[in-house]
């Protein structure tokens, strides 16, 4: 049975002879994929294909807006692609690139101001912010779930909206343990490479004697967005709390158990952590471990592969790398009491609604998602990006290198931000907000444990509306 | 003696306009012409100013939320929200702290910066000038510098004292409360130095020599003279001088965002990050509330700049 809203909007085409863009436009408004438009495009009398032979050609143009890549050689391939792309379209392709923290300011001012970049790379949650403003991509981000063997658990929860998708999932940043064999063997752990700590209290043992060979644990707890949460949420959960219940407003966070994981950080924060970290963002750690100053860290592969590059004589670093690659290895996250637990959230890509381009931007986003396009473009990042879906996850990207193995794997026990609800505009705010992480930074700051908690359970309580 | 002649009638100073008296035309009077020339300023005013400040009131009292079509007039309960919002009360805490411990040692320093640059020596033209260089670079700029000099891995003090042997472990400039916010003071400090030096430094030029020859003449000391003579006559301009750093200091949010983005676990947060961080999560009304929480603070303080000014007329 056909779509009432296609055959209206295919109805005011017709009869008002409506341009390809109105009846983008229009389709947008009615809620219609791209693909539900498609054949109206292609029926209507003003469609391109019948107007072009009369028509002077004209250049469209098509500016993607995404967050800054740790992997210079994704950053690069994503550009040639693009401007490739553009070429063999006819539209004028222009990437930008910003820091991590800039990349929501410069989407709020382009939503509010209904201008700006046609593409968009939106993290975790933010569909739920901007979806009025992000064209419906149903049938797009489906194919492309199916076409790699169905998203995982975590990406729906993380990318759509309330199962609505609003843009096409493409993984994530992943996070593991980046660790010095050299400096753990010498601290007693033997055979590194396979016996990194399976807890968070065998871990802090190992890095008590660490710090007493001036070579601490360092974890980055500052108001930044990746690595702070990265850790942060995990810990939370594996010592038996949330942000809130199933229900969505029951707050889960002040638990005795919590409270005992917390005691437990704090002692190691002063034993076996490098006490600086309260003020690292995303790319502190990174110096820290290359500068020789710690010895474990969360991190995405890129210390590891920056490692690498620095060992090629290829580094893109404005410091000098004193670690050599053979020496690092990575390993899953420890477990607490409650088990073992990860903190993702996927990335995706979204066309804007209020972009005159949309036509344009839909169709790059189904050209980049392509199969030829879209593995290369991951392969450039060497595995940094971890997979959204279970189709390329054997690529040689994830399996070639053992050292790297730990990053895919841990979307077997990942949880998304505002659990045991999905990452909604309320786990938007607790994490723009910094609850959970500053928790811990004032835990281990005062050395109050139950109040750190306590005054983060009622910030989530008032955010959650419990 | 001239004579002049009967016949030559003296000319007016002035041409005489061709203008029936009590008929003038409306630009020749003072009033209207005073208004034509504040039409460009008021507009600017309006449309830069007042129009953003209204709106900015407007949004604090809706649930807007950015990139939402809809939204809804809900009173004052952002402003209830924050008076119980504990990260808001440490906010207000913070700018207050930052805000005055900064300003007075801006003005010490400053003050004892312009008494010895109104002396005259050696270069002196082109020292006062490189002073003004903490003022003229863009804020964004030197607080990436001072985030350099701060950094908890690489910053050259950690490593000097290090090397030194005075320090095992690097400083933790910005990770600790009472050093990032003594951290941010010290980068405030050095940035605002030179708006008072330069101010005070055209004060003390204006003071008379002749009293201080007089008071040195009557056997005054130096620090007499400093303090008969020169504070008096530069007291206006310390005044006005003091007003707009605090005026500036509380609106300030470059520097620390670039440092600390309001961190750590909240501990440097001042009325602009906060706001900023609010906007985190598109909730535009509540920035909103955040940012015109600030407004009465600077009220005040604008009231005690205008008084201060009018005082001295």
């Amino acid at each position: 049975m056909t779509d009432p809203r296609v055959t209206r909007l295919l109805d005011e085409a017709t009869k008002l002879r409506l341009s390809r863009r109105s009846i983008l436009r229009r389709g947008t408004a009615l809620g219609l994929s791209a693909a539900a438009v498609s054949p109206i495009l292609a029926a209507t009398g003003k469609a391109a294909p019948a107007r072009a032979p009369f028509s002077i050609r004209q250049e469209r143009s098509l500016n993607i807006l995404q967050a800054t890549y740790f992997v210079p050689e994704g950053q690069e391939a994503f550009t040639r692609l693009a401007t490739d792309w553009g070429g063999q379209n006819n539209v004028s392709v222009t990437t930008d690139y910003v820091a991590w923290p800039d990349l929501q300011p410069r989407i709020a001012a382009a939503v509010e101001g209904g201008a700006g970049a046609d593409v968009i790379e939106m993290w975790d949650t933010w569909p739920y912010l901007y979806q009025e403003n992000m064209v419906p991509v149903q049938e797009l981000a489906e194919t492309v779930g199916e076409r790699y063997g169905g998203y995982y658990e975590w990406v729906p929860l993380t990318a759509a909206v309330d199962g609505q998708w609003y843009s096409v999932p493409h993984g994530s940043s992943s996070v593991a343990y980046a660790y010095r064999i050299s400096l753990l063997e010498e601290a007693g752990l033997a055979d590194p490479k396979n016996n990194f700590p399976k807890t968070y209290e065998e871990l802090f043992a190992v890095g008590k004697t660490l710090k007493e060979m001036g070579k601490p644990l360092g974890q980055a707890l500052g108001q930044s967005l990746g690595d702070p949460p990265a850790f942060a949420y995990a810990y939370m959960w594996s010592y038996g709390a949330m942000e809130r219940e199933e229900d969505g407003t029951t707050i889960a966070f002040n638990k005795p158990e919590f409270v005992e994981g917390m005691n437990t950080f704090i002692q190691a924060w002063g034993d076996a952590y490098d006490e600086t970290g309260l003020s690292w963002d995303d790319g502190a750690n990174n110096r820290a471990f290359l500068s020789d100053q710690i010895s474990a860290t969360i991190n995405g592969s890129s210390i590891y592969l920056a490692a690498q590059g620095a060992a090629e004589g290829a580094s893109t670093l404005d410091y000098e790398v004193q670690v050599d690659p053979a020496d690092i290895w990575h390993a899953a996250y420890p477990a607490g009491p409650a088990g073992q637990f990860c903190q993702l959230g996927s990335r995706s890509h979204a066309a804007m609604s209020y972009s005159a381009n949309q036509e344009a931007a839909v169709e790059f986003l189904d050209h980049f998602y392509q199969e030829d396009v879209f593995i290369p473009w991951l392969e450039a990042q060497k595995g940094y990006l971890i997979p959204m879906a279970p189709g390329y996850a054997e690529n040689e990207m994830y399996t070639g290198d053992p050292t790297l193995a730990p990053y895919p794997a841990v979307s077997s026990y990942a949880r998304n931000k505002g659990y045991a609800g999905p990452a909604d505009q309320k786990a938007a705010e607790a994490s723009a907000r910094y609850i959970v992480v500053n928790a811990f930074a004032q835990a281990v700051q005062n050395g109050d444990a139950q109040a750190a908690i306590e005054q983060a359970a009622s910030q989530l309580e008032r955010v959650y509306g419990g | 003696m001239s004579v002049v002649p009967a016949s030559v009638k003296p000319k007016p100073a002035v041409a005489a306009l061709d203008v029936p008296r009590g008929r003038s035309r409306w630009w020749d009077r003072e009033a209207p012409l005073a208004y034509l020339f504040m039409v460009p300023g008021a507009l600017l005013l309006i449309l830069f100013m007042a129009y953003p400040f209204g709106l900015g009131i407007y949004l604090s009292l809706t649930d807007k939320m950015v990139g939402f079509a809809d939204f809804d007039f809900i009173g004052l309960e952002n402003y209830q929200y924050l008076l119980r919002d504990r990260v808001f009360h440490q906010t207000v805490v913070n700018t207050f702290v930052y805000g005055f411990v900064t300003v007075p040692f801006k003005l010490v320093l400053g003050l004892g910066l312009a008494l010895v640059l109104n002396q005259r020596f050696r270069l002196s033209s082109a020292i006062r000038a490189g002073l003004l260089l903490p003022w003229i670079v863009p804020t964004a700029i030197s607080s990436l510098a001072w985030l350099m000099l701060f950094d908890p891995v690489l910053s050259p003090i950690s490593w000097v004292l290090r090397e030194w042997g005075l320090i095992t472990q690097n400083v933790n400039f910005l990770g600790d409360r009472v050093n990032a916010m003594a951290s941010l003071c010290l980068a405030n400090v050095w940035r605002g130095i030179p708006f008072f030096a330069i101010s005070i430094l055209a004060g003390l030029q204006a003071v008379p020599q002749e009293l201080h020859e007089a008071a040195a003449l009557d056997g005054a000391s130096s620090w007499q003279r400093f303090r008969s003579v020169t504070l008096p006559t530069i007291r206006t301009i310390v005044v006005i001088a003091t007003l707009f750093s605090i005026i500036w200091t509380f609106a300030d949010f470059q520097l620390i965002y670039v440092l600390t983005k309001g961190g750590p676990a909240n501990g440097t947060h001042v009325f602009g990050t906060y706001a900023y961080q609010t906007m985190g999560y598109s909730a535009l009304g509540q920035a909103a509330s955040v940012a015109l929480s600030m407004f009465p603070f600077l009220a005040i303080f604008a009231a005690l700049l205008l008084r201060q000014l009018r005082s001295e007329d």
